[in-house]
């Protein structure tokens, strides 16, 4: 069981994270203050030194807190594994949408999404899927004129 | 005055063509279903249309985009009175008596106070707007760099100090969008910052992606989590009811005028829509005669919210137009439009570009008398949409999404960057990190820093040049006080150092109960 402690200072801690990330890319910059004014680096600097000290001032606070904390679950196991079952197939859809194209991926997904997760009929899933697909290819590509990624099958189709 | 009036005609003469309507028409009901949607919200249903208008004419595509946004707004109360699910964060406040008027059968009454009082607060938010705006314009055109500066300076500090959320939450959330708004080259030096030496991140991280992101795959994250059914009363309107209703209106002239009060300021301070509605509501149920019906079905308590709701929507656009300060994250999502528009937001749109300002005025009137019909017309029709499960419209809108994160700039990069936001959304969400302070800083990081950096140039380096006239002096000197404000409560005694740090006042969790 996930509580709001725990999630606190993970978050802190990936706040930490990226101002330590930010401390890291700005030292590369001249970050001091020059004859007119300050340099490239300064206000990165700065934002990266105040996003470390808060999420300390946040992290403290709540190890401070921890018995008021523990006690506020955020998360229950069973929204949590509706949140994963939800979130997890949605890297699988950039993911494959990186080599086969934005129009397969998201056919791929709602196929597989509303077959499995959904519970839902085959001809459901396949209708659903081909159906945003097809309109989403006429909106962009047709009516707009905006091109989406494109994979192989496209090239091969002569549509790319 | 008198000229405000004639360039609001002249506002119509642009607004009022046959393609301009239609605009309107097909921005409202997009709006209604981006609204109606939970996980598609204003702010990334903006987003995700803006790139569609790149080609488009300025006056048309802020027409089409400004319309969606009050489509979203009605919209968001339709599902939080017959659902109690909020469409919209800033319709939360709504599902509190809304939904329980739905379930004693009062749907159409709900539904019919909400939309008509709406109406009148974004009326009373555009009415604000075509009296000030100009004259705020003519006043912030003697800004140099260092009052724009502390102008930016004051925006950001309001938010720490008034925003609603814990002020170090606030500050982190300020520091997270004002790095990644660094990332890529810098405009003063045309140096490489925090790029890191990857070539994705050369021209930076569009906050567009972020919004999708934030709004978009985290609220979605959110509702699922939830385990949303949409298990409601019954979408169907009786018109005879909606007439007596509407002929009701009247009695709660009070409650409206004080929520479009409440809206209009919030708007303006960017406090934004969802915090105005929260606190109009917070305020009705203290002062009102019927404060103990509150929480179970009392018609004021959806007229509070949504009068103020509707006029921090539409007077968010007050300080966007004027001085390129956007009031809410929709209206910040905009002002980037305008920028990638060619125009540059601020005082001197209103003589450059005339037709631009007053005919996005006019529209405003136009487009809210349409949404409040097209949105009365169509509540059947969305709500028996509504009843499609979730386990098919939840991946349809992960797709639209992530369709939208790449029409932004055509680069697979950015699905990534869509899908880390989403779960970063999610969990600021969950631990109340404001949202909004992020995207705004995003937005206008850039330009305040720009605006310190011009200062800086004229003064030789000293800081003196922001106390060097009594306007920038005070400015800034708010902006300071407005920043240590919380700091200074905590020394004082007057906030623990949890409510600082931790979770926003006790005050603000008792108007969500």
């Amino acid at each position: 069981m996930l509580t709001r402690f725990h999630l606190e200072l993970g978050f802190a801690g990936l706040v930490l994270l990226i101002g330590a990330t930010g401390l890291v890319g700005s030292s590369g910059l001249d970050f001091g203050w020059g004859a007119d004014g300050p340099r490239a680096g300064y206000f990165p600097f700065r934002v990266a030194v105040i996003l470390v000290a808060m999420a300390t001032l946040v992290a403290v606070q709540a190890i401070i807190n921890r018995a008021a904390l523990r006690r506020v679950v955020v998360a229950e196991p069973e929204g949590l594994r509706r949140v994963l079952g939800f979130g997890l197939p949605i890297i699988g859809l950039v993911l494959v949408a990186q080599w086969l194209g934005l129009y397969v991926a998201m056919a791929l997904y709602l196929l597989v999404v509303i077959r499995w997760q959904g519970r839902r009929p085959w001809h459901t899933a396949l209708g659903v899927a081909l159906g945003v697909t097809v309109v989403t290819f006429l909106i962009f590509e047709i009516w707009f004129q905006v091109p989406l990624l494109k994979g192989p099958l496209e090239i091969m189709l002569g549509l790319g | 005055m008198l000229a405000n009036i004639d360039s609001l005609m002249h506002g119509f003469t642009v607004a009022l063509t046959g393609y301009h309507i239609m605009l309107m028409v097909g921005g409202v009901l997009l709006g209604i279903l981006v609204g109606v949607l939970p996980g598609l919200g204003a702010p990334n249903g903006v987003t995700l249309l803006l790139p569609l208008t790149f080609s488009m004419d300025p006056v048309s595509a802020i027409i089409l985009l400004t319309s969606l946004y009050w489509g979203a707004l009605f919209g968001g109360s339709t599902t939080s009175i017959l659902f109690n699910i909020p469409g919209e964060p800033s319709s939360v406040a709504t599902t509190f008596d809304g939904y329980p008027m739905a379930r004693q059968g009062r749907a159409t009454e709900a539904l019919t106070y909400a939309f008509l009082s709406a109406g009148f607060g974004a009326l009373v938010g555009i009415i604000v707007i075509t009296l000030l705006s100009s004259a705020v314009a003519s006043f912030a055109l003697r800004f140099g760099p260092p009052e724009y500066f502390a102008v930016y300076a004051l925006a950001f500090a309001s938010f720490v100090a008034f925003g609603g959320g814990a002020p170090v939450k606030t500050i982190i959330a300020l520091g997270l969008g004002f790095g990644f708004g660094m990332v890529g080259t810098d405009t003063v030096s045309g140096s490489m910052r925090l790029t890191f030496e990857l070539d994705q991140l050369i021209r930076g991280i569009s906050f567009l992606v972020v919004v999708i992101g934030l709004f978009g795959l985290g609220e979605l994250l959110l509702t699922i989590e939830e385990g949303p059914e949409f298990k409601g009363a019954s979408g169907r309107i009786d018109p005879r009811e909606m007439f007596r209703a509407a002929a009701r209106m009247p009695r709660y002239w009070f409650a409206m005028l004080r929520g479009s009060a409440v809206g209009v300021w919030m708007g303006i301070t960017p406090g934004g829509p969802t915090a105005a509605s929260f606190m109009s509501y917070g305020i009705a149920r203290r002062t009102s005669r019927n404060r103990d019906n509150f929480g179970k079905g009392e018609p004021e308590g959806v007229i509070a919210p949504e009068t103020a709701d509707h006029s921090a929507g539409t007077a968010a656009m007050l300080p966007m137009l004027s001085l390129g300060i956007p009031g809410s994250a929709t209206a910040a999502v905009m002002l980037g439009g305008l920028m990638i528009w060619g125009l540059n937001p601020g005082p001197m749109l209103f003589l450059e570009q005339r037709d631009f300002v007053w005919g996005m005025i006019a529209s405003m009137y136009l487009g809210n008398v349409i949404g409040v019909v097209l949105v009365l017309a169509t509540v059947p029709l969305f709500a028996a949409m509504l009843s499609v499960s979730f386990s098919i419209i939840g991946p349809i809108i992960v797709t639209v999404c992530m369709v939208g994160a790449y029409t932004v700039a055509g680069a697979p990069f950015d699905l990534w960057l869509a899908l880390a936001f989403g779960a970063v959304g999610y969990l600021m969400k969950k631990l109340d990190y404001p949202l909004a302070p992020l995207i705004l800083a995003m937005v206008i990081g850039d330009k305040a820093e720009d605006a310190f950096r011009q200062s800086m140039l004229s003064s030789s380096g000293s800081l003196g040049i922001l106390w060097s006239n009594w306007l920038a002096g005070t400015l800034t000197t708010l902006a300071i006080l407005f920043l240590c404000w919380p700091f200074v409560a905590l020394l004082l005694g007057r906030r623990s150092a949890a409510e600082v740090a931790i979770t926003p006042a006790a005050g603000h969790e008792e108007n969500r109960a």
